[in-house]
């Protein structure tokens, strides 16, 4: 899956130091918080971000965007104050849609990221601690497979193994985006269970399975955290091109579906869905973007070293 | 020799991963697929018929049965009639295979090849506002979706909103004159979007070689930038290069080509493989799972081979 082929610097492992200390800017995270909120275009992008999101609750909780279904403007009405951003072929107010689809962005986003992160992190962690072992020859086996089947097929071939259902989409999502953080968690548990507090553990009686999840994952979180974003934008932009191939949303109205209706409608020159779809979208990937580089930057120990 | 007995270990190796492909994809693709019987019946069938077409198409036998079959499919490269158009599969890829060929090389290399050069550019100035510049415009490149920008383009340069130069979608190739007009928006979208992902990962890796010791020695020893850029920098970076372009060759192939084709309508290999999953046509998809994943298995030693051309300490073990 090429959407989600970003590239992290493979930086020596963070280890947690808050709480052994009061000064919150000798651990990893206090000074991630101290960079990234130095980060100009960083703290730009999360604004634009929590703006979004504030628009996505603000649907959710039915305060706007609840006429988008309704039929009550011309076909291919000009932009007025009633409508906004002029209303579409039937009659339906585009502005509406667009901030209703905001909504059902944040959904798609949130729900592959969370998934896909923790299906991610545990696999990673598996096939990491126990690397050179059959657990980690068969999580390479499927990660490997699961690499190789054309994603746009695999998508289309769930959606109609699962009959048409509307989570299809978000499970074909899940199932192939976790692979790459798959990949980079296991290179980091390579590196971490080989230091000390991971063998003082294990000196003390520790179970694997809790040396896995109470000292190896967290000290993983920060890749974790770059890989959501990551997997958020992959997961809405995929959306758009899901949509118009008909494996989409399936119900509800999103970007996606806006501008695969405007394909036709701009060679009859009407642009409205058009660029009210694709800007929304726009800046809200673009925003998100720059937030994920930033939080890359500082996150990554290594470029905290170079700077 | 050596080059020889590494490849066929190496193929042998692969064998796991064309199994998992072919199994999952046959799983999804072809046992919980579209049931094509009632199609291909007519009104008021009786339980007798029902039962003949289920057999003909293989639906009443045991799932590992059908697999089985499917992989001496693979094996013997036969993989019969499609159902759909009573064509021979191996007909259809042959006419539909190049096409899609056709359609993608271009954007293909073109994409990788300015990609390495912006990225080489890039780092070179790397901090100055040239470097900015380009990656100010990767990142845009990231963030628009591939179908907004196809869209756009097609305003641009083939409607009457635009410059209207070229046929709006279709493939009618009858001379070369013919496929520059039909292929230059698809490469000009594919290029676009491919730059912004492809600059950044190059630039990523080229600056990395760049603060390394030896580009320091040979700046102090006063050589030429392109020399410098070229023989000292892009030879290094050449492995991560060659992995990135090597192992979007089969997606590209198959997937990429994808929405370009369903978008133009052209007659594609991505497009009669989607148009087999949402019609159930189980020969063609068999067929078009079972190549791909032979390509990635074929792709995974090529890769290894030209690692080795490269940088001769690698070794093949």
């Amino acid at each position: 899956m090429s959407a989600v082929t970003e590239h992290i610097g493979p930086g020596p492992a963070g280890i947690d130091s808050a709480g052994a200390t009061d000064e919150r800017r000798e651990s990893i995270w206090g000074k991630a918080l101290y960079k990234f909120s130095r980060d100009r275009s960083g703290m730009l992008g999360l604004g634009v971000v929590l703006v979004y999101f504030v628009i996505a609750l603000g649907v959710w909780f039915g305060i706007w965007g609840m006429e988008w279904s309704d039929v009550e403007g011309p076909k291919w009405g000009s932009m007025s104050r009633e409508h906004w951003f002029g209303s579409n072929i039937i009659g339906q107010d585009i502005f509406q849609r667009s901030i209703y689809s905001t909504k059902t962005a944040f959904e798609i986003g949130l729900v592959v990221a969370v998934l896909s992160t923790i299906i991610g992190a545990l696999l990673g962690a598996l096939a990491g601690f126990f690397s050179g072992t059959w657990i980690d020859s068969i999580i390479l086996w499927l990660k490997g497979v699961l690499d190789s089947i054309p994603f746009y097929l695999f998508v289309a071939a769930v959606a109609f193994a699962l009959q048409g259902n509307p989570w299809a989409m978000h499970v074909a999502m899940v199932s192939t985006f976790w692979t790459t953080t798959g990949r980079l968690v296991r290179g980091e548990v390579i590196k971490l269970r080989n230091f000390e507090f991971v063998e003082a553990a294990r000196a003390i009686g520790v179970p694997q399975l809790t040396i896995i999840f109470r000292h190896i994952i967290p000290n993983t979180f920060h890749i974790l955290l770059v890989q959501a974003t990551i997997v958020f934008v992959a997961a809405i932009k995929s959306e758009v091109i899901l949509s118009f191939l008909g494996l989409g949303v399936q119900d509800g109205v999103s970007w996606g579906l806006m501008i695969s209706e405007s394909t036709l409608e701009v060679l009859a020159g009407f642009f409205n869905n058009f660029i009210a779809a694709s800007a929304f979208l726009f800046v809200l990937v673009m925003a998100f973007n720059m937030f994920s580089d930033s939080l890359q930057d500082a996150l990554d120990p290594k470029k905290v070293a170079e700077s | 020799m050596d080059v020889l007995q590494y490849a066929i270990r190496k193929l042998i190796g692969g064998i796991p991963l064309i199994l998992g492909v072919s199994f999952v994809s046959f799983l999804l693709m072809v046992y919980f697929g579209p049931d094509q019987t009632f199609e291909l019946l007519g009104k008021n069938p009786t339980v007798e018929e029902i039962a003949e077409v289920r057999r003909q198409l293989g639906y009443d036998r045991p799932f590992l049965m059908r697999y089985g079959e499917y992989l001496q499919e693979i094996v013997t490269l036969d993989f019969g009639l499609s159902n759909s158009t009573g064509e021979p599969v191996s007909a259809m890829l042959a006419r539909t295979i190049p096409i899609s060929l056709a359609l993608v090389t271009p954007g293909f290399i073109l994409g990788n090849l300015l990609g390495v050069l912006l990225a080489l550019i890039a780092a070179y100035h790397r901090g100055g506002w040239i470097d900015k510049t380009i990656m100010g415009f990767s990142v845009v490149g990231m963030s628009v979706s591939f179908l907004i920008v196809i869209i756009a383009f097609q305003i641009l340069l083939s409607s009457s909103f635009g410059l209207n130069l070229f046929p709006v979608r279709g493939w009618n190739v009858h001379s070369l004159q013919d496929y520059v007009m039909y292929v230059t928006v698809p490469t000009l979208a594919s290029v676009f979007v491919a730059l912004g992902y492809n600059t950044r990962f190059y630039r990523a890796v080229l600056v990395e070689e760049m603060t390394r010791d030896h580009v320091r020695t040979a700046r102090a020893f006063g050589i030429q930038p392109g020399k410098l850029l070229y023989k000292h920098i892009l030879k290094n970076s050449a492995i991560p290069i060659i992995t990135r372009i090597m192992f979007s060759i089969p997606l590209v192939v198959v997937s990429g080509s994808l929405l370009i084709e369903s978008y133009f309508g052209i007659p594609g290999v991505g497009k009669i493989t989607f148009d087999a999953i949402t019609t159930g046509d189980q020969p063609v998809l068999k067929a078009v799972v079972g190549l791909t994943a032979v390509l990635f298995v074929i792709t995974l030693l090529a890769t290894d081979i030209l690692y080795r051309a490269v940088d001769p300490r690698v070794s093949l073990k």
